[in-house]
């Protein structure tokens, strides 16, 4: 064991390297597996563990000197496990909510109406055929093509069925669809990031927040460990997502509320006149209010930066921190309560559910799909983001944000029954967004649509290297 | 019921009231369609839904069986909880979207019953973060309850250990099929008896399997709003 692994508890080298970092790639392609020969299915996982020439290996959590053309790294399904031979006492000892999966668990999601599982895209519409999920991480097509053919190769070719690839890809400036930038913050890991390098205004997340087998910062609270050991501990799990954003949508809505809002009484306590000219050269104060919406849904400008360091330009006059900071107690003038950054990550704001504080949070890589929209060429092709939700319990973390704080806004008693602006399973009839502003009212934004749907997903275990050897022995 | 007054229809009419039909319909019939079509007794208290207001003031009804079926065994229960009573209310607190909770002791059962705001699971993860230590000194006086003991580091098996003994909570749409789809159907006896043989097979089936039952999501007088809510709105702090 190294000295790392001594100082914290778990050795990199038997950790998948998707969990605890980003690999900064520009592409990403997710192959989704069904296990059509089991016995090759596990020689060819071995085969990724043990440096064979004609397997991608498994990235790990290993520090690298030189970075690699492609990262690699795999997730299973409970059907992916029961395909490869697990026990019936193994997979028995596996969550609920794993054993039910994403589809399973629809409601509790807000995946309903559309965003429904019946009609989710093949293969997610049915559940028994996404057992594996494979993910190259690579800078171009050909190192993807490469390596996506080396799985489909496994076991001459016997191995696997493979239904689909979803390709995403980064844009140039760290952007995603609806033009916020994404990618800023992630939990911190004690003894693995430096606090003094790393300073976000929260306390560091214990290794099992993320990582199965380790105390949680949950007052105690000890997540399960599938069973056999070797075989759950150091996983963790992934709720895996599609998630396609209407940008037309979301756009024409920015304008909408721009209109009323500038119409409103209460506008200068928004936009105090003159005060687009913070905004950048020429923009008018309509283009002003549109970003003054898309920052409050969001609680980030769209550049990024933080409502609670700059709650009324963009371009504050000083240089803020994207990630140090914090929300005031009984104050929203900055940030709203419902905004999706702080019903997401309440950071130090009173919660309701204060037994909860900090332990829903999780590690998410986000990679766009779909090409980027053009106002000026309004098209309705499918675009969006490939989501994967990291967390050492999807139900006490990622279930658990989405049904109580993603919807409903339980966290907050003046945010309660609505459902977050952006992410939220929305109607037009019902959806509503409070602005709290300096003297002491709000503005109440309503009428806004469901802007991101769920079209498949499914909720993985992340093993780890020992596991995967494990698996490839039954 | 049939308004046909033919004798056949008469004697059908008659059967599906009489003692006999009852005894057979309760003691062979059932049991029989028990056997025939199998069902799982589903999990007690509500389900996932979306509208918020039915995410509010929801219902658990926990019946845990007491290992010591004496007056002893009753006595050591409600010492438990006595003993522990100013932490469990101040967890409790804690956890943030408890309504109200009593402890009830039934027939040998230490029942606890309680509204809540929000998920189940996220409810039960809160109250075993905040009491866990405490109420495993409860856990401990019931059936089943030594493999689940420390309840903090059998987290995941305790909430389906409780959720399986929460009571099975009819769903409202069945509570209105039971209300408006048995009443009235007889033109011979429209203001009879309820009629129970319109009462779907699937409901009388998870009744028979889940003794205990919640009619539906129950009564409450300040529908939709969570406890966090009337808090702020009374000033008390939330």
């Amino acid at each position: 064991m190294s000295t790392f692994a001594s100082r914290n508890a778990f050795d990199p080298a038997d950790v998948q390297g998707n969990i605890l970092r980003g690999y900064h790639y520009g592409r990403v392609r997710h192959l989704i597996l069904e296990v059509h020969h089991a016995a090759a299915a596990r020689r060819w996982l071995g085969q990724c563990v043990s440096g064979h020439p004609d397997a991608p290996q498994i990235t790990t959590e290993e520090h690298w000197t030189t970075r690699p053309a492609s990262c690699f790294n795999i997730g299973l399904t409970y059907f992916g496990l029961k395909g490869l031979g697990a026990s019936k006492a193994s997979l028995a000892s596996f969550p609920t909510e794993f054993k039910a999966g994403m589809a399973g668990r629809s409601v509790k999601l807000g995946d309903i109406g559309e965003s429904a599982p019946n009609y989710w895209a093949e293969p997610f519409d049915d559940p028994s055929k996404v057992q594996l999920i494979a993910s190259i991480h690579a800078d171009d097509l050909v190192e993807l093509d490469r390596v996506e053919q080396q799985v489909v190769n496994a076991g001459s070719g016997a191995a696997f069925i493979l239904h689909t690839a979803r390709d995403g890809w980064n844009f140039d400036t760290d952007h995603v669809h609806f033009g916020y930038k994404d990618s800023i913050s992630q939990p911190r890991f004690i003894g693995v990031h430096d606090p003094d390098n790393h300073a976000d205004g929260q306390p560091q997340a214990p290794i099992g927040s993320m990582l199965i087998g380790y105390p949680t910062e949950y007052q105690g609270i000890r997540y399960n460990i599938p069973q056999p050991d070797v075989l759950g501990r150091n996983g963790a799990f992934n709720a895996f997502r599609i998630l396609a954003q209407d940008v037309a949508a979301f756009e024409a809505y920015l304008d909408t509320a721009a209109d009323e809002l500038l119409d409103h009484p209460l506008s200068e306590e928004l936009l105090a006149l003159g005060a687009e000219a913070s905004f950048g050269p020429d923009v008018s104060r309509r283009e002003a209010m549109r970003e003054i919406v898309a920052a409050k849904m969001c609680g980030r400008w769209r550049n990024g930066v933080p409502l609670a360091l700059s709650p009324t330009t963009p371009n504050p006059e000083h240089e803020v921190s994207l990630t140090n900071f914090n929300y005031e107690d009984n104050d929203a003038t900055g940030c709203p309560y419902g905004a999706h950054l702080r019903r997401a990550n309440p950071r130090e704001a009173a919660i309701v559910q204060r037994a909860a504080r900090h332990t829903r949070r999780l590690v998410r890589r986000g990679v766009p799909y779909g090409k980027a929209f053009d106002p000026a060429k309004p098209d309705n092709e499918e675009r969006g983001l490939l989501g994967n939700f990291i967390c050492a319990s999807l139900g006490g973390q990622f279930e658990a944000l989405m049904c109580d704080w993603i919807n409903l806004g339980l966290e907050d008693p003046q945010i309660t029954g609505s459902n977050d602006p952006i992410l939220g399973a929305n109607f037009r009839e019902t959806s509503w967004f409070h602005i709290p502003l300096k003297s002491g009212k709000n503005i109440n934004l309503q009428g806004f649509p469901r802007f991101i749907s769920t079209r498949g997903g499914a909720y993985t275990f992340l093993p780890g290297i020992p596991a995967i050897r494990y698996l490839a022995s039954l | 019921m049939s308004g046909n007054s033919s004798w056949m229809n008469s004697l059908v009419n008659r059967m599906a009231t009489s003692k006999f039909f009852n005894y057979l319909a309760g003691h062979v019939l059932v049991p029989y369609w028990a056997w025939r079509t199998p069902v799982y007794a589903q999990h007690g208290g509500p389900r996932a839904t979306i509208p918020p207001g039915d995410n509010m003031q929801r219902m658990m009804n926990l019946i845990l069986p007491l290992k010591d079926k004496t007056a002893v065994g009753r006595a050591k229960a409600a010492l438990a909880i006595a003993s522990n009573l100013d932490e469990i209310y101040a967890g409790l607190d804690n956890v943030g979207t408890v309504h109200f909770a009593r402890f009830v002791i039934i027939e040998n059962n230490m029942c606890m019953i309680s509204s809540y705001d929000g998920d189940f699971s996220n409810y039960i993860r809160d109250f075993v973060a905040q009491l866990g230590t405490v109420f495993d000194s409860v856990v401990a006086l019931i059936e089943g309850g030594d493999d689940m003991i420390p309840t903090k580091e059998n987290i995941d098996a305790f909430i389906n250990w409780v959720h399986d003994r929460d009571v099975y909570q009819i769903p409202d749409t069945a509570t209105d099929l039971l209300r408006y789809g048995t009443i009235g159907h007889s033109a011979a006896k429209a203001d009879g008896p309820d009629d129970l043989r319109l009462m779907p097979r699937a409901l009388i089936l998870q009744l028979h399997k889940n003794p205990n039952s919640l009619l539906g999501s129950g009564y409450r007088g300040y529908p939709g709003l969570s406890v966090a809510q009337i808090r702020h709105k009374m000033g008390l702090g939330w």
